[in-house]
């Protein structure tokens, strides 16, 4: 599936000599990656292979031991209204007081910036994107009160209200049904259908080829990055997840179990 | 603090006359009740924060842990600055926050080093810190009294003796110099002892002494008779003034910065990506959190504090999902319990029950010799208080209480059992066993329901109109045919 603009190859997210360690113990290692706009890209590699991490490095939200992250040619600090990020659902407390309306307006928090408060505008935007994820019936819900799914079409419609250009999902797929899944999908694919950029931390390797026209493997060192047809091959599996990929017809991969 | 004094009291006459305000202010239950709601305004709002952001218990620590900013901010004072040992120098204060700082930043490092959990990280830091406070307390700051039953409990029933007195009219301060025509002068032999002579021998020397010089307050100049007008005078309670400025500070923070606290609360990694910084906002919350320990600290002492900042979260939290609501009702929670809390104290129970009759009561009943008046302490009162509300709000709360909770899964219950009724009727009604399974004599053995639950499912649906029994026969009435039909349609239709 080529990209709309695959053809102007501007480059939405440019990754430098990145590294991250905890402790002394690499967890990014070198990583250099460079990601056209108008995708929509997995992110895919095993447990521990830094995919989280390489999120939250590339918005700062963890120290670097080295390299630099940019937007569209500009460092993160200029580029916080081009970029959205939706964290892992589990990362919040859902029993906090407050309404899936509420959780939806902190998307626009960054527009409005310091001391100003959201109002009816916001209110409406908020609005537009819960039916944008069908769940404008729930608006006024209290968040515990949702479902799994229910849960991460909110933090996405978080995403969809700040207007970005480039998105950063972590596992937005995470414990949600078939259904809900789909939902997803349509979302994501009706942002690049707009010429956003979108980079999805993925877990399901059966579902690559179906939903996604651009992938990077990840295991600490970036193994490979690039157009799905020509990047999702059983060798770069096989160097990203070590031995433990079987391969089934079709191409398809799935990750054994057992180890 | 003066200035500010003065803020408070103009504030207060444009409401009322100082002969009003001098009763009111000397009153002990009214300063009490107002110290205590202002401490609960400030630990509820701020506690309400601690809760969500799962550290309660971080107050704790901090009300401890401030003991070491003071001592060392009082030895910095006295020893490095060479300045006087002054209890209220807001050297103490900045010295408190550091320390409540200090606490949070500790516990994260231990905490960040991956080898000890949250819960005992904080167990590690805050012994230690007021381990040090204790150890340099007793060894270098000897002459600072600090009172076990102060610390425990504090001393809030005595706040309305501790004044400053502020001068509204008549505010004549006199200064009567040697040469000012009131000054009585007396001639007075400075010799006299030393030679062991009479005033009267002519070597003695004389010099002159003013009796009455001096500097003399307003209300001194009046009663020595050097003015003629008695001067207007507001006796403030020295301690309503720094938990009023907290209080301003508190809700201004909480008001300015409402948005930011919320969503580096709900969701610290988006705050810190969209530009809010929920490190600072986290450290400015730890700050407020320490003056408020340091400044409830003479009134409710270091342990009782921590209810303020505990319960009435804790119970807001229970009786509302909305983050704006739980910071209004925490503070009116806490607020509550102050009130209700010092009069539990002077012996009355929600101004219903006196403790004196009750404890007479006993006497009479068991013939026992208990002391009949009942006088206890005023922050604990407090304290048991608040948590009298926070279990009248665990059974009312309208979605965890008990009462509601036991209310809807009765009703669940019913409901169930209802459709159980309903479906085996809509099954087998026109079959060729309706005869024998829908007699409604015999109708519990076939469902192996006790008799007395099938006859109550009945007559409920009966005064439903859900259903009709004509010669023993049980049969659904179209409304009943709707009811199955519905919850199949909600229930097990669905794919």
């Amino acid at each position: 599936m080529p990209s709309q603009n695959g053809s102007s190859p501007t480059v939405a997210l440019h990754v430098e000599d990145l590294t991250v360690a905890y402790q002394r113990k690499p967890v990014l290692w070198d990583v250099d990656l460079d990601v056209p706009a108008g995708v929509l890209m997995a992110v895919i590699g095993p447990n521990g292979a830094g995919k989280t991490t390489l999120i939250k490095a590339v918005l700062n939200l963890i120290p670097r031991a080295a390299g630099r992250a940019l937007f569209f040619g500009q460092p993160y600090e200029q580029a916080r209204s081009l970029v959205g990020y939706v964290p892992q659902r589990g990362s919040v407390d859902w029993d906090f007081p407050t309404s899936v309306l509420d959780v939806v307006m902190m998307g626009l928090y960054g527009r409005l910036g310091w001391f100003r408060r959201p109002g009816r505008r916001e209110r409406e935007a908020a609005l537009h994107a819960l039916e944008q994820v069908a769940l404008a019936d729930l608006a006024h819900r209290q968040i515990s009160q949702l479902s799994g799914g229910q849960q991460q079409r909110v933090f996405l419609a978080r995403a969809l209200v700040q207007d970005a250009q480039i998105y950063f999902m972590d596992e937005p797929f995470a414990a949600v049904d078939a259904v809900t899944e789909r939902a997803i999908v349509g979302i994501l694919q009706a942002l690049r259908a707009q010429g956003k950029t979108v980079i999805v931390v993925h877990h399901d390797l059966q579902t690559i080829t179906d939903y996604f026209d651009w992938v990077t493997l990840l295991n600490v060192e970036v193994v490979a990055s690039g157009p799905t047809a020509a990047t999702f091959t059983p060798e770069n599996l096989r160097r990203a997840y070590g031995g433990r990929v079987s391969f089934m017809e079709h191409g398809q991969a799935a990750i054994a179990t057992g180890d | 603090m003066g200035a500010l004094e003065d803020l408070f009291v103009r504030l207060l006459l444009l409401f009322a006359t100082p002969e009003a305000i001098n009763p009111v202010l000397s009153d002990p239950r009214t300063v009490a009740v107002l110290l205590g709601a202002l401490i609960a305004v400030c630990g509820g709002v701020l506690g309400v924060y601690l809760l969500l952001r799962g550290m309660a218990l971080t107050s704790d620590a901090i009300s401890h842990t401030v003991l070491l900013g003071i001592v060392v901010a009082f030895l910095v004072m006295t020893g490095l600055l060479g300045l006087p040992p002054d209890l209220s120098s807001p050297l103490l204060i900045v010295g408190a926050a550091a320390a409540g700082v200090l606490t949070v930043v500790l516990t994260e490092l231990i905490e960040r080093s991956g080898l000890v959990k949250q819960d005992a990280a904080l167990g590690l830091v805050f012994p230690l810190l007021f381990a040090v406070a204790v150890i340099l307390v007793s060894r270098y700051v000897d002459n600072v009294h600090i009172d076990t039953d102060s610390v425990l409990v504090g001393e809030i029933g005595m706040a309305w003796a501790n004044t400053n007195s502020h001068c509204l009219e008549h505010c004549e301060a006199v200064t009567i110099t040697p040469d000012d025509p009131r000054a009585v002068l007396t001639r007075q032999c400075v010799n006299c002892r030393a030679l062991n002579i009479s005033p009267r021998d002519p070597r003695a020397e004389f010099r002159e002494v003013c009796a009455n010089c001096g500097m003399y307050t307003p209300a001194q100049a009046y009663q020595a008779g050097l003015t003629s007008a008695a001067p207007t005078l507001v006796f403030w309670p020295k301690s309503l003034t720094v938990m009023g400025l907290l209080t301003l500070v508190t809700l201004g923070f909480v008001l300015l910065l409402y948005k930011e606290l919320k969503l580096s609360t709900f969701d610290a990694a988006l705050a810190a990506a969209l530009g809010f910084r929920p490190g600072m906002l986290h450290y400015a919350l730890m700050v407020l959190v320490s003056l408020v320990a340091v400044g409830a600290f003479d009134a409710v002492g270091s342990i009782l504090v921590v209810a303020f900042f505990i319960i009435p979260p804790a119970a807001a939290y229970l009786l509302t999902d909305r983050l704006g609501v739980m910071l209004l009702l925490s503070p009116v929670i806490g607020a509550a319990g102050a009130y209700w809390g010092y009069d539990l104290a002077r012996g009355s129970v929600f101004g219903l029950v006196e403790m004196s009759d009750v404890l007479a009561a006993l006497n009479r009943a068991l013939g026992t010799q208990l002391i009949e008046r009942w006088d206890s302490s005023i922050s604990a009162s407090m304290a048991l208080m608040m948590f009298v509300l926070f279990v009248a709000a665990l059974v009312i709360s309208p979605r965890y209480g008990l009462v509601s909770v036991s209310l809807r899964r009765a009703a669940m219950r019913q409901q169930f059992d209802d459709q159980v009724i309903l479906a085996h009727l809509y099954r087998h009604e026109g079959a060729a066993e309706a005869a024998d399974e829908l007699a409604v004599a015999t109708l519990h053995e076939h469902l192996r329901w006790p008799r007395g639950r099938m006859q109550r499912v009945l007559l409920r649906l009966r005064a439903w109109g859900w259903i009709q029994v004509e010669a023993g026969i049980a049969h659904l009435t179209p409304q009943g045919r709707q009811q199955v039909e519905a919850f199949r349609e909600a229930h097990l239709l669905q794919t």
